[in-house]
C-alpha cells in the first residue's frame, strides 16, 4: 500500500517536472526570440542613412586618412589601435599574394616587391562598415554599442563593460579596446563632424576624392551616384552583415 | 503551505524585489529611448572636439594660396593634408595677423622629401588613372632617391620645394 | 598599460604574414580559457550527481553530495574570470539591468542566475535542509547560527516534510540536467555563434563544449572523490570508481567522435578559411592541439578506461589509473578550451596571417590570476565539505522506514 503510493506520487511529479521542464524549454525559445531574429530584417531609418563608397581605383595609399582619423579622434598613436587604416594588396606573378599595412600606412608604403614579379597591387583602405546587421551591435551583452536611426554604429564609453565580445563579433577587425579607457573603441564616422555639416577626417582629406559618401536614402545622393556609376562590392558579403561600405573595384583577393 | 515553502517562497521574493529596485534605479535615465541603448550617447559622441577644419575654413584668410593651387595640380588637394590639423589654427590665428603666430599655433610645413615622397614616391600599385583629366594621366611618380636629388651646380641637397611650389606644383 | 604596449610590439614582431592591425593584440586570454572550463566543470559534476538521483544509479551514491558541492563551489566562481578581464569589472552589473537580448553573453547572465539559484542551491538546500536542522541543533555558537541561516530557520522535519523535499529536490534535479545542458551548451553558443571566426563558427560547438563539460565534470569529481577518501582516511569504494570511469569512457568517446566529425567536416568542406586554420593547426596549435588535447587528454584515457571495460587490472593498479586519467583528461579538457579561445584568435580575420600570444605571470590577464580563479573554488570546496559534510548526512530513508 505504501510503496504503491509513493510509486504513484513519483509518477505524478514525473509528469509535473516533465511539464516544466517542457514548459521552460518552449519558453525559452521565445523569450530571446527577438534576439535571435536579429539579422534578419534590415532595420531603416527614416531620414538618413549613410553609406560610404572608396574606389580602390583612385587611392594612391598616401595613408592621409588613417592618419587624420588618428588625429581627429584622439587615437592612441601605438601601431595597434586603428578606426581607419591601409593595406596594401600585391598579387605576385606566381599567385602568392602579400598584405602589408606598416602602422596602418600612416608612414607612407615601401613598394617591397620588385616590379617585375608584381601580377598587380592596389591599396584598400579599410574602416567600419557601418553594418545595417552589425555583429558587433548583435552581440553586444549591455547595449553598449548600437546603431544610430542614422545608420551609424556607435559606442557608449560611459557604458561598455570591455568585454570585448564585439571586437571577436567584427568580421571587419575594425574595434579595439583602448587600454587606457579599458572600454572598446572603433569608427563613429565622425557623427561630430557630421553633426556641423562637415565631412568625416577621412573624406575630407583624401587627396583623390577615393572617397565618398552620402545618404543612402536619397537618390541624388553622391554615394548612390557612386554605386549606380560602378560596379562596387562589399568584403565578405557572404556574412550577410548588410555592410554598407560599397567598394569600387575590389577584387576578390580583399577580404 | 509547508514551512519551507514558505521561508523560499519569501527568499526569493526577497530577491526578485530587490532586483527589481536596482534594476529601476541603476538603469540609465535615457536607455531605450531609441533602441537598446542610452540614447544621451548619440550627443555624447557628437560633442567630440573637432581637429581638421576643411578647406573652405583655409580660404577664407589664405585667398592667395587657395586660388593659386585652384589652378594648379593640387587643386583637389585639402590644405590640411599637408599642413596637418588646422582647427586652433583657423580659430584663433585671426588674432595674430600683425603678430608672429605662436608655436602653438603653427601648422607643419611638409618641406621635406619624404613629406612629398607619402604620395608621389613610385609604387605598384599607384598607377592610378586619376579623376577625367584630358590626358588621362595617373597620379605621377617619382623615385625620391634619384629624382633631382642634389644641385648639380653646387652639390647642395635639393627638397622638392625648391623646385616646385607645392601650392602650383 | 606600458607594459601592455611593450608585450604588443614584441607581439608586433612576431606576426606572420598579414592581420588586421587591430588584430595583434588578443583580447580574449587565459581568463576567457578557464570560465568556459570552469563552466563545464560545473555542469558535468552536476550531472554526474543526476545520474544517481533521476536514473538511479544508486551505485554512485559516494559521489552524490561531493558531485553537488564541487558544482557549486566552481559555480560561485564560475563568472569571476569573465569578469575579472572585463575593461571595467565595477560595470559588470550592467548586463543584469539592460541585457541585450540578441546576445549571447547577455543572455548568459540569466542562464548561469537560473541554474545556480534555482537548480543547484534549490537542490543542495532541500537535500541538506534536514541535516542542516540537526546539525544546528548538534553545534553551538557561529556554526550553529550558519546552519540556522543556512535553512533559513526551518524547523520542520516531520517525514512528511522530508518526504516533500526529496520530492521537490527530485523535480529540481530532472530541471536541473536540460538546465545544465543549456548552461554549457549556451557557453558553446557564445563562440559557435561568432559568424566572423570560422574556427568557432560551427553548430556542433555548444554539443562538443557540452559532451567536454561532461567528461571533464566527472573526471574532476571522480578526482575529488579519491583526494577526499585518501584524507578522510576511509576505503575507496571500487565499484563506485568503476562505474564513473564506465561512464567517462562512453563519454569520452562520444565527445572525441563528435570532435573529430566537427574536424572532418570542416576538412571536408574546406571553405576560404581552410587554408589559414590548416596551418594553424600544424603550425601554432600543434603542441596543445594534437599533443595536450588529442594525445594525452584524449587517447591516452580513451585506451586505457577502454581496456577497463573489457579487463580489470588489480584493484591497486586502477586505483593509481583512476588518479591520472581524471587528471589527464582535465588537463586535455582544459586544453580543448585553450585551443578554441586562444587558437580562434591566433589567426587574422583576413586569413593571411597570424598573430601571436604572450601573457605574463602578474597582472590582471596573467597565470597568477588563472591560478587564483582554479584556486578559490577549492578552498570554497574544502570549506562547503566541512560545513555540508555529505558522508555525515543521517541515511533519511532508512529513517523514515523505521519513523
Ligand atoms: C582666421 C584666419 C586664418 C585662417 C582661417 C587660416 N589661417 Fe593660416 N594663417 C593665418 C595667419 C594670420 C597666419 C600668420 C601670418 C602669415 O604667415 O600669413 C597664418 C599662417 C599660416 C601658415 C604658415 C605658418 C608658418 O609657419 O609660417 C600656414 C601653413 C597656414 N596658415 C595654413 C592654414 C591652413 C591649412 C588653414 C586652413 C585649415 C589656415 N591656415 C586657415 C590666418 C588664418
Ligand atoms: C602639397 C602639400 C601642400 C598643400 C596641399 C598646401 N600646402 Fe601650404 N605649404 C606647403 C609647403 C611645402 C609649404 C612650405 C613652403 C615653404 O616653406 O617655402 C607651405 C607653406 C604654406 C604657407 C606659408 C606661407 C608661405 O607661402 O610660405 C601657407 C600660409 C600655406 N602653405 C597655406 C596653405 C593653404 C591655405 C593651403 C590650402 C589652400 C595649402 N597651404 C595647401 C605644402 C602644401
Ligand atoms: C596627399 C598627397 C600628395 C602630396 C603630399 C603631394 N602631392 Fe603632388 N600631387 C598629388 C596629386 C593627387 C596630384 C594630381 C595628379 C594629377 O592630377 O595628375 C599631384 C600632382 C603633382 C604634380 C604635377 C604632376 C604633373 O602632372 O605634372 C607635381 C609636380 C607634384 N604633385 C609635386 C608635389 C610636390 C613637390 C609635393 C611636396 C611638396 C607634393 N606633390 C605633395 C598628391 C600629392
Ligand atoms: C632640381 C629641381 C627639382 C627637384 C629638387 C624636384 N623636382 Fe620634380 N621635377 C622637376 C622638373 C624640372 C620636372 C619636370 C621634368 C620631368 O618630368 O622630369 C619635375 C617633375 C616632377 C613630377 C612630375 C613627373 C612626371 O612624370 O610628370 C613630379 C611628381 C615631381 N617632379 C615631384 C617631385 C618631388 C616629390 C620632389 C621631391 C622629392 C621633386 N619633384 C624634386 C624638378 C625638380
Amino acid at each position: 500500500m505504501k510503496i504503491d503510493k509513493t510509486k504513484l506520487s513519483r509518477r505524478d511529479f514525473f509528469k509535473a517536472g516533465t511539464i516544466i521542464v517542457g514548459g521552460i524549454a518552449v519558453s525559452s525559445t521565445f523569450i530571446p526570440f527577438d534576439g535571435l531574429l536579429f539579422a534578419i530584417e534590415r532595420p531603416k531609418g527614416k531620414g538618413k542613412w549613410y553609406g560610404i563608397g572608396i574606389d580602390i581605383n583612385k587611392c594612391i595609399g598616401c595613408g592621409k586618412c588613417a592618419k587624420a582619423c588618428k588625429i581627429e579622434n584622439n587615437v592612441l598613436d601605438e601601431p595597434f589601435y586603428f578606426r581607419s587604416w591601409v593595406e596594401q594588396y600585391t598579387i605576385k606573378m606566381d599567385g602568392s599574394i602579400l598584405v602589408e599595412s606598416p602602422n596602418g600606412g600612416i608612414d607612407g608604403f615601401k613598394q617591397s616587391v620588385p616590379d617585375e614579379e608584381i601580377f598587380k597591387s592596389f591599396f584598400v583602405p579599410k574602416m567600419c562598415n557601418h553594418c545595417a546587421k552589425s555583429p558587433c551591435v548583435q552581440v553586444c551583452p549591455v547595449g553598449a554599442t548600437f546603431e544610430t536611426p542614422e545608420g551609424i554604429v556607435l559606442v557608449d564609453e560611459t557604458y561598455c563593460i570591455g568585454c570585448r565580445y564585439c571586437v571577436q563579433a567584427c568580421p571587419y577587425g575594425c574595434r579595439y579596446i583602448d587600454p587606457g579607457k579599458g572600454t572598446v573603441d572603433k569608427c563613429t564616422l565622425c557623427i561630430h563632424r557630421l553633426d556641423k555639416g562637415m565631412q568625416p577626417a577621412c573624406f575630407e582629406i583624401c587627396p583623390t576624392e577615393a572617397r565618398i559618401f552620402g545618404d543612402l536614402n536619397d537618390p541624388k545622393s553622391k554615394v548612390n551616384e557612386f554605386l549606380k556609376n560602378h560596379t562596387c562590392m562589399v568584403i565578405k558579403p557572404h556574412l550577410n552583415t548588410d555592410s554598407k561600405l560599397f567598394y569600387n573595384a575590389l577584387s576578390s583577393e580583399v577580404r | 503551505m509547508p514551512q519551507q515553502i514558505k521561508r523560499l517562497i519569501v527568499a526569493f521574493a526577497f530577491f526578485i524585489l530587490l532586483f527589481l529596485v536596482l534594476r529601476q534605479v541603476l538603469k540609465p535615465s535615457s536607455f531605450g529611448d531609441l533602441g537598446h541603448y542610452r540614447a544621451d550617447a548619440i550627443q555624447e559622441n557628437i560633442d567630440s572636439e573637432l581637429h581638421y577644419a576643411g578647406i573652405d575654413n583655409c580660404s577664407k584668410c589664405h585667398e592667395d594660396i587657395h586660388m593659386d593651387k585652384a589652378i594648379g595640380f593640387h587643386a583637389n588637394l585639402n590644405c590640411e593634408v599637408c599642413h596637418g590639423p588646422g582647427m586652433k589654427h583657423v580659430l584663433y590665428a585671426g588674432n595674430f595677423t600683425d603678430r608672429q603666430l605662436p608655436d602653438s599655433l603653427l601648422l607643419y610645413k611638409p618641406v621635406g622629401r619624404s613629406d612629398c615622397a607619402v604620395c608621389h614616391q613610385v609604387n605598384a600599385a599607384r598607377i592610378k588613372i586619376l579623376f577625367d583629366t584630358i590626358d588621362n594621366s595617373m597620379i605621377r611618380q617619382i623615385d625620391a632617391m634619384t629624382h633631382n636629388p642634389v644641385n648639380k651646380r653646387t652639390n647642395e641637397k635639393l627638397n622638392c620645394i625648391d623646385c616646385h611650389n607645392p601650392h602650383q606644383p | 598599460m606600458e607594459q601592455h604596449i611593450q608585450n604588443l610590439y614584441e607581439v608586433l614582431s612576431q606576426v606572420e604574414g598579414f592581420v588586421y592591425p587591430n588584430e595583434i593584440e588578443l583580447n580574449w586570454s587565459i581568463l576567457i580559457v578557464l570560465y568556459p572550463f570552469i563552466t563545464g566543470l560545473v555542469a558535468g559534476a552536476f550531472i554526474l550527481a543526476s545520474l544517481e538521483r533521476i536514473f538511479k544509479v544508486r551505485i554512485l551514491k559516494p559521489t552524490y553530495g561531493i558531485a553537488l558541492l564541487t558544482a557549486l563551489s566552481f559555480m560561485l566562481v564560475a563568472t569571476m574570470p569573465l569578469i575579472s578581464h572585463l575593461g571595467k569589472p565595477f560595470r559588470a552589473y550592467e548586463i543584469m539591468i539592460t541585457p541585450h537580448l540578441s546576445s549571447a553573453m547577455a543572455i548568459f547572465g540569466f542562464v548561469y542566475l537560473w541554474y545556480l539559484m534555482v537548480v543547484l542551491l534549490l537542490e543542495i538546500w532541500f537535500d541538506y535542509r534536514r541535516d542542516m536542522i540537526l546539525w544546528a541543533n548538534e553545534s553551538k555558537g557561529v556554526k550553529r547560527f550558519l546552519y540556522r541561516a543556512l535553512s533559513l530557520w526551518t524547523t520542520d522535519i516531520s517525514p512528511k516534510a522530508i518526504a516533500l523535499d526529496n520530492k521537490i529536490g527530485y523535480i529540481v534535479t530532472v530541471i536541473g540536467v536540460p538546465s545544465a545542458f543549456l548552461l554549457h551548451g549556451y557557453v558553446g553558443f557564445i563562440f559557435g555563434s561568432i559568424k566572423a571566426n570560422p574556427w568557432w563558427s560551427t553548430v556542433l560547438m555548444p554539443i562538443i563544449f557540452l559532451f567536454s563539460a561532461i567528461v571533464s565534470g566527472i573526471a574532476l569529481v571522480m578526482l575529488i572523490y579519491i583526494i577526499v577518501s585518501k584524507v578522510r582516511k576511509v576505503k575507496l569504494n571500487m565499484a563506485c570508481l568503476d562505474m564513473i570511469a564506465m561512464y567517462l569512457f562512453y563519454i569520452l568517446l562520444i565527445d572525441f567522435v563528435l570532435e573529430g566529425l566537427d574536424q572532418i567536416h570542416r576538412i571536408y568542406e574546406a571553405e576560404e578559411s581552410f587554408e589559414v586554420l590548416h596551418k594553424l593547426v600544424f603550425g601554432k596549435l600543434f603542441f596543445t592541439l594534437f599533443i595536450m588535447q588529442g594525445l594525452l587528454g584524449t587517447i591516452v584515457p580513451l585506451i586505457t578506461l577502454g581496456i577497463f571495460q573489457f579487463y580489470k587490472p588489480k584493484e591497486n593498479i586502477r586505483k593509481v589509473i583512476y588518479l591520472i586519467v581524471p587528471v589527464l583528461i582535465l588537463i586535455g579538457v582544459f586544453f580543448m578550451r585553450w585551443n578554441v579561445v586562444i587558437g580562434g584568435q591566433l589567426f587574422s580575420k583576413s586569413f593571411y596571417g597570424y598573430t601571436s600570444f604572450k601573457i605574463g605571470l602578474i597582472g590582471p590577464e596573467g597565470y597568477l590570476m588563472a591560478a587564483f580563479w582554479l584556486i578559490v573554488p577549492l578552498l570554497i570546496l574544502a570549506f562547503l565539505l566541512w560545513l555540508l559534510p555529505p558522508w555525515k548526512k543521517k541515511d533519511e530513508q532508512s529513517e523514515i522506514q523505521s519513523a
